[in-house]
């Protein structure tokens, strides 16, 4: 394999890589927001703290396929 | 953006239907200083980052400023940002005492999302915080705060405790000891860094690749009919991620000092 090749090889290794990365968290940001409209839909008047809360569980899950993203450009 | 455009300058388009940069690093590359003072290099980053500490200055200055009786609304505009931080960031994640932390979590509220709206800035079109130096510095003086606050506050019991977790059955303490201590000492700022980082870095490639492609195609309207009407929808869609990209600006910003709140607060009640 010559190295051009194998350097294109490796990006699209990197793509794939950070395509799988994305899965989970994308999952894993669904159901924190969708529990926390229910949370917000059920108690209108906790919303304000809910709502923190979600931030905090979307920046927490979100940071996985943050690293895939960074990881990408690196490899 | 001159990247971009310069590698696609570089092909022919008449010809060519993809037109690769050789390398997308380039897009990374630190530009020619344009002065420098003995090791200090500025570049049009650093300009950067002087003109938003300026713009943070004067806006708490000219908006906070004494001897109005009734104030302006510009001046009720920041004082509802600042009261949003030192009430509901500090106060409200923290408790009572988050009123000390106040100023700073201001800081880096006021200057990262100045920071970030450099991004959709006509004419700037930069977020500085885009460079790692700028999130990696502000996660670690937040690092510094929080370990420095846990140790001031519960003594040696702040190390003891997270790596010998006593709530957790002792066969697995050495396990939930050495997860804690890797995810508060070492990952805790890194993911702080990098998520701003990260961010910011996704929005301005998109726009940067949306936009300036679809201004390529456009603007070779002469040369082939077809690539103008390619080229528009990549335009139009580069300018609905314009305005989300304002979001995530502000939101990142309100993110990244709700988690260093966050992370201050673990350190002053570890119980919790």
């Amino acid at each position: 394999m010559t190295p051009e090749a194998a350097d294109v090889l490796k990006g699209a290794i990197a793509l794939v890589g950070y395509g799988l990365a994305a899965v989970g968290p994308g999952i894993g940001i669904g159901i924190v927001v969708g529990n926390a409209i229910q949370a917000m839909a059920r108690q209108p008047e906790a919303a304000g703290m809910a709502r923190t809360t979600m931030f905090l569980g979307i920046a927490f899950t979100e940071a996985l396929a943050l690293i895939g993203f960074v990881l990408f450009f690196i490899a | 953006m001159e990247s971009v455009i310069l590698a696609a300058s570089e092909c022919d388009v008449s010809e060519e239907i993809i037109c690769a940069p050789k390398d997308v690093l380039e897009l990374f590359f630190f530009e020619e200083a344009l002065f420098s003072i003995g090791e200090f290099h500025f570049t049009r980053t650093v300009f950067l980052i002087f003109l938003a500490m300026f713009i943070v200055l004067g806006l708490l200055y000219f908006g906070l400023r004494k001897g109005e009786k009734v104030p302006s609304k510009f001046g009720a505009a920041i004082e509802a940002l600042v009261t949003f931080v030192k009430e509901d960031i500090a106060i409200g994640i923290i408790g009572p005492e988050g009123v000390k932390y106040a100023p700073y979590l201001l800081a880096v509220f006021m200057f990262v999302i100045i920071g970030n709206l450099f991004e959709v800035t006509p004419l700037i079109n930069f977020p500085i915080t885009s460079r790692m130096a700028i999130p990696l510095f502000i996660s670690l003086v937040t690092w510094v705060i929080f370990v420095f606050v846990g140790f001031k506050k519960n003594g040696i019991r702040y190390l003891t405790d997270l790596i010998w977790p006593k709530s957790v059955p002792i066969a697995l303490r050495w396990l939930v000891g050495i997860i804690e201590f890797v995810s508060t000492f070492l990952l805790r700022p890194v993911t702080l860094a990098v998520r701003l980082f990260a961010n910011l870095v996704a929005g301005h490639l998109m726009l940067t690749l949306l936009l300036a492609s679809g201004w390529i195609f456009i603007s070779s309207v002469g040369d082939i009919g077809l690539r103008a009407v390619i080229g528009l929808p990549w335009f139009i869609f580069g300018l609905g991620i314009y305005v989300f990209e304002i979001v995530v600006a502000v939101l990142q910003a309100y993110i990244i000092t709700l988690l260093s709140a966050v992370y201050v607060q673990t350190s002053v009640h570890p119980e919790h």
